[in-house]
């Protein structure tokens, strides 16, 4: 009870931050902690794959970038603002793309598995760049409505924070509790050893596409959240290296674990939005810095953040 | 309960399995001995629907299962011991045992924790093989025997009608050789096991009947005390991988 308690207030805390923050923080803050969570959302979805599957994709951009086109399309065309309309699109588009990719790579692991997520989200990543008349192309699709909900618009900055900071907790709970239950106790059984899982009688090749539907449909979410908050959709949302940031986020924090994913994106986010700030504007390294920080973590620390953080804990316990 | 045709499995131009016919009724318990390469290993995989045979059928309580994968096999009943160990390594032995048990009920389970009753079945079963106390450790923590103990207790758990047993005792020492063995002599008499062994001890102590697999045919097949007979004689044909108690 303590313990629900604790993840209650947090919750209120993150949720309103935009509200008690004002006095000290500059309203930049908001706008960097939301994409943040956004962030945070994808690599939360990502992660039930590379870290609790044992499923190494390179390609989960495709499904941001569909959810993210699908909120933007969905609610221009039919006129609505309606957040079920365009965030319930979102979420069927990531959860069908998923489906049809996912059928095509559920049975290949390892490095063909990361090839061919990457292969399929660069063929949605040419659609998304090449069909003009329904994504804008090149230049994007702007002028993404910002959602309304029983009467609720979230057009507001601080209420577009609002939103997309409850959607990550959401999210975060789902994840929780799909990572918990006998569920998610049989995708570790996947990643460690599928062909035992087999033998036990499990239907791995559905297991791991259950998984991938899941991974998208969030990831749509993310998508779609993302459209909201900058009102505009790049082809870039669905390239590769918005899989690669994702993936970085994961492992930097620390794959198959629920918090790594979530301190991974607010480093990841800090290294390119605020570290840039306090560099000479003609030095534009953020990325360069990004991948050394990477590089750093795959040398020295596989467990990314969480995981130095636990032995850390573990060895001032031991003193 | 098990009924095996012709059984044909080549690898390129090793023929592993030379046409094995063999039938195991319910509750029998049934050892496959030979020399290494004598194909008792391919029989397993075969059996267990890891290795798919280039000829023959497979049948499990009259059901023809040859084209079965091996995951719809073990829903069938069909419980398998490797022999190289194959567990969930970074998973504790309860975690290993829970997986076992949740198979049944299918991994479609999600926002809660697995049942209790599930949780106790598998604290009995660890308790069974004698892993009482190690429930918490991560397979890879535990050691040689030990594993081996937790292979069991997985196939167990996953309550089979029909045990495939791979030399479940291969490199443990002689007293967890013992233990296992008594602990195998003691399950159920409805189950149908089928253990590959070289430690005739074991087969001795354990089987109805024994088959001896030689370059992938069954050159004899009888009552346990007629084959033990039969491979004093045929010791020196057989070569040094089978040792006469």
């Amino acid at each position: 009870m303590v313990r629900w308690a604790l993840v209650g207030v947090a919750a209120v805390v993150l949720v309103t931050f935009p509200y008690w923050s004002a006095p000290w923080v500059s309203r930049f803050a908001t706008t960097l902690v939301r994409d943040a969570l956004i962030l945070a959302i994808f690599a939360l979805s990502l992660d039930l794959l590379v870290g609790r599957a044992g499923m190494p994709s390179l390609g989960h951009a495709a499904f941001f970038g569909a959810g993210a086109y699908a909120a933007g399309i969905t609610g221009q065309r039919l006129g609505t603002d309606q957040l079920p309309v365009t965030l319930g699109a979102a979420a069927l588009v990531g959860a069908l793309l998923a489906l049809v990719i996912g059928v095509l790579v559920v049975r290949s692991e390892g490095i063909f598995f990361l090839m061919l997520t990457l292969a399929l989200a660069q063929i949605v990543f040419a659609i998304a760049f090449q069909w003009t008349a329904l994504t804008g192309g090149s230049n994007g699709l702007s002028g993404v409505g910002r959602p309304v909900l029983a009467g609720i618009d979230f057009s507001a900055p601080d209420l577009m924070y609002v939103l997309v900071a409850i959607a990550f907790v959401l999210a975060a709970l789902v994840i929780w509790g799909l990572a918990r239950s006998p569920y998610g106790r049989a995708l570790s059984g996947v990643r460690e050893n599928e062909r035992r899982m087999r033998a036990l009688g499990y239907d791995t090749a559905r297991l791991r596409l259950s998984a991938f539907v899941i991974a998208g449909t969030i990831a749509g979410v993310a998508g779609a959240l993302s459209a909201y908050s900058t009102r505009f959709v790049s082809a870039q949302d669905a390239g590769l290296a918005n899989s690669v940031r994702a993936f970085v986020t994961v492992l930097v924090g620390g794959a198959g674990t629920l918090g790594g994913p979530i301190v991974g994106s607010a480093l990841v986010s800090l290294i390119e939005r605020v570290v840039p700030s306090l560099l000479p504007t003609d030095l534009r390294i953020s990325e360069a810095i990004l991948g050394l920080v990477f590089i750093g973590f795959v040398l020295f620390a596989r467990q990314g953040m969480v995981g130095l953080g636990r032995s850390a804990y573990q060895r001032v316990q031991h003193r | 309960m098990i009924e095996v045709r012709e059984l044909r499995r080549a690898f390129g131009g090793v023929v592993a399995l030379d046409g094995v016919t063999l039938t195991l009724a319910e509750g029998e318990r049934r050892a496959v001995i030979g020399p290494n390469g004598a194909g008792k290993t391919t029989l397993i995989n075969t059996l267990a629907g890891e290795t798919a045979p280039t000829g023959g059928t497979i049948r499990l309580a009259g059901r023809d299962i040859t084209r079965l994968r091996s995951w719809q096999r073990a829903r069938l009943g069909l419980a398998h011991v490797y022999q190289r160990t194959e567990l969930f390594a970074s998973l504790s032995a309860r975690d290993n045992v829970g997986l076992a048990i949740a198979a049944r009920r299918g991994p479609y389970r999600v926002f809660r924790a697995a049942p209790r009753a599930e949780y106790s079945e598998g604290e009995a079963v660890l308790e069974s093989v004698g892993l009482a106390g190690r429930e918490g450790v991560a397979a890879r923590e535990l050691s040689h025997g030990e594993r081996r103990q937790l292979e069991l207790a997985v196939a167990l758990a996953q309550r089979p009608r029909v045990l495939l047993l791979d030399e479940p005792t291969a490199g443990m020492s002689p007293l967890e050789t013992a233990r296992i063995t008594e602990l195998i002599a003691g399950l159920d008499r409805a189950l149908t096991i089928l253990i590959v062994e070289h430690d005739m001890d074991v087969v001795f102590r354990l089987a109805d009947r024994v088959t001896v697999l030689h370059e992938g045919r069954v050159i004899a097949d009888g009552s346990a005390a007629d084959v033990r007979g039969d491979v004093r004689v045929h010791d020196v044909y057989l070569g040094k991988a089978v040792t006469v108690a």
